[in-house]
Order: structure tokens, then sequence, then C-alpha cells
């Protein structure tokens, strides 16, 4: 099984880095979907010698909330504004993807050097969520759109939940469904808010002012 | 008891969202914060019994919590009374997010799971979100955005720290409090010394400690007064308990040397930066703000001198929490009868509205720490400890980043009582419910700098004493 979590492994920093070269944010928020689905098999793929109910509970809720229901809003924030759907990106795409790259060397050199009390699934795992959470840093920083920013912090919470996924006993069922629950509304109230700021918008040319000067033009 | 009480506002909370009175939801809320109120003033008779195996626990640092959010509660829930009043806009959201806050805050109170806690907080970010952008415009959406955003990775971050702690407590193999803190020799030290660092970065991030304030004084700038009461007096302070759970679990496994120092470092940062931004401000929220900025800096300073820091951190979240009252209820009823908080639009209240003038002095007193107010005997203490630790820069430090605190917040204040009279835009009477509501807050607060209850003394010195 190691190989299949190693796959998954080096997936999940993929679809990070294609996040980030992305230039439409609808393809950043597909990809973002497609990164959670490969997510969502891991608990499964890191306990398949002794599958348990909760290995599967995690894995469908994660792909239930994360790779359809997050996606699915995002897209509803972004409804009104297929015309002008650029990224805006503060560093150009090539630099980001040089960048994004030095990053994931990076990590892969602090995770040489940290030691794990303890077994885990595959070496690969602390790397690459090590990298995903530095990729979706980096998304939020140098994209400035608000619907980028989220999806930005989204990989960063990815990054986090397969960190998480390697040391799956210390922490009840209940509360790891709290965590997904808390990060679906923090996303929904973004998503609202976002909406909100484009119908504010449309209702008053000076709003348009006001957002480009923080990078947002909606 | 707890499960009842954690439940009790979430269901009021759900029936809000029918298609009722606009009065009523406030009534309830009314009658919803009174229950919680005295359900937790028996608590302090008796500390009710642990639930769901230990995850639900309240101790006397807890209890704390509860009650000041309780307070908290009434006090905003009676001055919303009076503010509807004048309001036309609609309150279900309003109202839905406070019933949902009341519960999510109840729940930070009584956790006991470092996980659990993690969660109770990232919903407290969430549900008073939606508070700040009330009055829909530009401004606020823009403040509930880096609101949100600042908060929401913080607190990632702190999830980052939580998982590092459970990874440190690989052989305990759970994150409930008492079992970390019986097993805390077996705690790895590197990975617990990282954990430390995100937990700090995170919650002080929501906590607003200096690097990462930049959130709150545009959140307080633009949300409504009791909005920001609850957010300064109550959500703060729960990313404070998270503090000092973490403090807990450093004392017993060595690392309180390593805690307290970046303690200090950031209670220092947060002394001094609000000082310096504080001069140019001209708005009474956003002065307000950096104040609240200033006694988060006060509160980790406590914490992180020890003994009798200790002692007034815990003193100084409960004369914290009144202040704030004081300070935000007012300037929310200036915001509301002028339509602004600005020093340009709002001058000469003493002349317009004299009650609402000398609550306007009275904000300035007790949330700069001036004698009686009880805000004064915390800073003394946790002056006093910096003293006795042989801390004296940091004590003169202090001493005069409040001094500059009270200057840059007494020239606005000041001007805006007794300056040219300005006339009202909007042109309200004076409240009944809102003036009570502020006058009980300064009451309480005056109350407790004068005498304190020796029940008081007994519950601070218990929380105090989980930290050895």
């Amino acid at each position: 099984m190691t190989i299949w979590i190693d796959a998954a492994c080096i997936l999940v920093v993929f679809f990070s880095l294609s996040i980030l070269a992305a230039y439409r944010i609808g393809g950043m928020i597909q990809m973002f979907a497609v990164q959670s689905l490969v997510l969502s098999f891991m608990p499964v793929l890191m306990h398949s010698h002794a599958l348990s109910l909760r290995d599967i509970l995690l894995s469908l809720g994660t792909m239930v909330l994360k790779a359809v229901l997050v996606p699915y809003i995002l897209f509803w924030a972004i409804r009104h504004v297929s015309m002008r759907s650029e990224v805006k990106p503060i560093i150009g795409i090539g630099s980001s993807i040089v960048c994004g790259a030095l990053l994931i060397a990076g990590s892969f050199w602090v995770s040489s050097s940290v030691t794990f009390p303890g077994k885990i699934a595959s070496d690969l795992v602390i790397p690459c969520s090590l990298a995903t959470v530095l990729l979706g840093f980096m998304i939020m920083v140098t994209r400035t759109r608000a619907v980028t920013q989220v999806v930005g912090y989204l990989v960063m919470e990815n990054g986090i939940f397969l960190f998480a996924l390697s040391l799956f006993d210390a922490m009840p069922i209940l509360i790891e469904m709290g965590i997904l629950l808390d990060i679906f509304a923090a996303v929904f109230i973004m998503a609202i808010v976002v909406n909100h700021i484009n119908e504010e918008f449309e209702r008053s040319p000076a709003a348009v002012k006001r957002w480009s000067k923080m990078g947002e033009s909606i | 008891m707890l499960f009842l009480l954690i439940i009790m506002p979430l269901l009021a909370g759900v029936s809000v969202c029918l298609p009722v009175r606009k009065r009523f939801r406030i009534e309830l809320l009314c009658g919803v914060s009174l229950i919680h109120a005295v359900v937790t003033a028996f608590f302090w008779k008796q500390l009710p019994a642990p639930e769901f195996n230990g995850y639900l626990v309240l101790d006397y640092l807890g209890l704390i919590l509860l009650s000041i959010n309780s307070v908290l509660f009434v006090a905003v829930s009676f001055y919303m009374l009076g503010y509807f009043e004048h309001e036309p806009r609609r309150n279900r959201i309003f109202t839905v997010c406070l019933f949902f806050l009341l519960s999510t805050v109840t729940l930070v109170s009584a956790s006991y799971h470092m996980g659990l806690l993690w969660v109770a907080i990232e919903t407290t970010t969430l549900f008073s979100a939606p508070l700040i952008s009330f009055y829909r415009n530009q401004q606020t959406l823009e403040a509930t955005w880096k609101y949100l955003l600042v908060c929401s990775v913080g607190i990632a971050l702190a999830l980052m720290g939580t998982f590092f702690m459970a990874i440190a407590a690989h052989d305990t193999q759970t994150l409930l409090l008492p079992t970390l803190l019986s097993n805390a020799s077996t705690l790895s030290v590197n990975w617990l010394k990282l954990s430390v660092i995100f937990l700090l970065v995170g919650y002080g991030c929501k906590m607003g400690l200096a690097p990462t304030h930049s959130w709150k004084p545009e959140a307080y700038g633009q949300a409504p007064g009791m909005a920001v009461v609850l957010m300064a007096g109550g959500l703060t302070q729960c990313s404070f308990l998270a503090l000092f759970r973490v403090a807990q679990i450093c004392a017993k496994s060595g690392l309180a040397d390593f805690y307290s120092s970046i303690l200090i470092f950031s209670g220092v940062l947060s002394l001094i930066v609000p000082a310096i931004f504080i001069l140019g401000e001209r708005n009474i929220k956003r002065a307000f703000a950096y104040s609240s900025i200033e006694h988060m800096g006060i509160l980790v300073l406590g914490l992180g001198l020890g003994g009798a820091g200790i002692f007034g951190a815990l003193f100084h979240m409960i004369n914290n929490a009144l202040a704030k009252i004081v300070m935000f209820l007012t300037a929310g009823s200036i915001a509301q009868k002028y339509g602004s908080a600005r020093l340009e639009d709002v001058r000469g209240v003493i002349r317009v509205y004299p009650v609402t003038g000398v609550f306007l002095i009275l904000a300035l007193l007790a949330g700069t720490g001036m004698f009686p107010f009880a805000t004064f005997h915390s800073e003394l203490m946790i002056l006093n400890a910096a003293v006795s630790t042989q801390h004296f820069a940091l004590a003169a430090l202090g001493c005069l980043c409040l001094g500059v605190m009270f200057i840059g917040i007494g020239r606005i204040i000041l001007e805006m009582v007794y300056g040219q009279t300005t006339e009202p835009v909007l042109a309200k009477k004076e409240n009944l419910f809102m003036n009570s509501a502020i006058a009980a807050g300064a009451l309480i607060l005056i109350g407790i700098g004068v005498w304190m209850p020796a029940a008081l003394t007994k519950v601070i010195q218990g929380a105090a004493g989980l930290i050895k």
C-alpha cells in the first residue's frame, strides 16, 4: 500500500503547484477539488490493513465536504464574475513556479532533519504536507483576489489535514469531524462575504476604486 | 449541566431563525443570557461534574471565563433592547450569531481537550464575523474580510500547533488536558517547543497580539458597539484561556522559562505598538481598539512573569471585560447618535447628551486603568510582579506605554466631551436600557476595585494555582 500512499502524497503536492500556476479562478477551484478528492482516499489507504468505520467516515466526510460542497460554494461565490476571472498575481506565474519548487525542496530538506516519534505510513507524508502548507501560504500572499485567497487558505488546510492523518489516534473522530466542519463553515462564510463584496461592486462605482486598491477587481 | 448550558443558546438561536418580531428576538436573548448567568452563578458555589468522559470540565479558569461571558451577554442583550428601538435594520442574522456565540464561548470555557478547544475557538471566529458587517457597506465588508482571513490563517497555525502537540504526546495518544499534565515529563521536548510557538502565534493572532493585530482597529472600528464588547471582552479572552492551558502544560514539562520569555516578548511588543499608533488616531472606536491590544499585552505579560503576575492577569481578565462594557457600549451609543465615531463629527457631547458625556469620561478612566476602577489594581499587580522578578526595565516601559495610552485616549475623549458642540446628525434621545447597561458595568468595575469579595479571591487563586 505504501506505493499508493506515496503516489497520493506526490499528487497532492503536484496539484498545489498547479493551483499556484493556474491563470483562471475556475481552474484553480477545479484543481483544488481534485486535490481534495485525492486526499480523501488517504485515511482508507493508510489503514487499509485494518479498515475501521472511522476511516471510512473520515474519507466520506472529506470527499463530500471538500471535494464537492466547498468547490460548489466557491463557484457560487464567483458566479457573476465569469468575464473577469483572471487570477491577478503579484509575481508572475513563471517566477511563482520557481519559488514553489524552492519551497518544496526546502520542505524536503527540513523534514529530513526532524525525528518523528513512532511509525508513520510513508516518509513522504511529512515533507509533502509541509510543502502543501507552504504553497498554500504562497497562493494566499501572491494572489490578490478575494476568492484566490480563500483557495490558498484551503490548500493550506489540505496540507494540515495530510499532516494530521499521520497521527490519527490522538484525535477522536468527533473532533476530526468538528475540524472538517469548521473549515467548511469558514469557507461558507467567506463565500458569503465575497458575494456581498461583489454585490457592493455592482451597486456603486466608488467601490471599484476602493477594492482595486486592495487588489480586488471583481 | 454543562451540556445543557451549551445546547440551550443553540436551540434558542435556531428558534429565532423563524419569522418572529424583531423585539422578541432580543427579549429572548435577554432571557437566555439571564438563565445562563444564573446557572453560572450556581457554579460559583459548586463546580459541575465532568461530562463526556472528561472532555467537558469546568475548572476555576473556565469558570472565570464563563462568568465574564455571561456578564457580557447580559449587559449586551439589555443594551440591545434600547439600541434596536432606533434601528430599522433587520436583526435576524445578528441575533442568531449572538446565540451561537454564547453557546460556543461556553464550550470554550468547558473544553478540556486541546483539539476540542481549537474547534470551539475557531467556531467563535466564524460566528463573530457576520456581526462586524451588520451595517453592510464597503468599509464593514473590508473589515469583515480582514478579520476572517487574518484570524482563519492564525487559527490554522494554531491547528498545526495542536497537531505538533499530538506528536509530542505520542506516548499518551490523547490530548486530554489531565492526561497531558500527568504525563508531561514524557512529552517530546522539541516537538512541544515547536507546538508552543505555533500555538502562541495562532491564538495570539486571534487575541490580537502586536505583530498580528492588524485586523483589530478595522474590525472594532466598523462593528456595532455591542458586537465589539463581545469580541474584545469575550472572544479575545477565550484565546487567552488557550494560552493559559499551554502555560499549564509548559510548567509541568519544564518549558516554563522558554514559554515565559516568548510571552514577555510578545507582551512588550503589544504594549509598544498601540502606544505608537494611538497618537495619530481620531476615531474613538479605533482608539479603543488600540487600547484593547494594550490590554491583551498586559494579560500576556502577566502570564509570562508568573507568580503574582498570573493572579494579576486573571484579575485583569475580569476587569478588562467590564471595562470593555463601559468603553465600547458608550462608543456604540455615540456612533448611533451621531452616525460617526470620528472626532470631527462628535464634539461637545456633555452639552447635548450629559449622561453619555459622563460615561465617556468613565470609559477613559476605566479603560486606561485609573483609580478606583479595578483595572488600576490589576495593572498595578502585573507591574509589581515585573519589579519583584527584577524586570525593572520592563516595569518602566510598561508605565511609559500606559502613560502614552492615557494621553492618547484622553486627548480624543476630552475634546469629544468638552469641545465645540457639533449637532448630532441622527439626534436620538438618551435611552434608559442602554445607559443602565453601561452604568451597571461601571459600577461593578468600581465595586471590585474598592472591595474584592472573598469568593472572587478564592476562584482567582484556584485558577492561578493551575500553573505549578
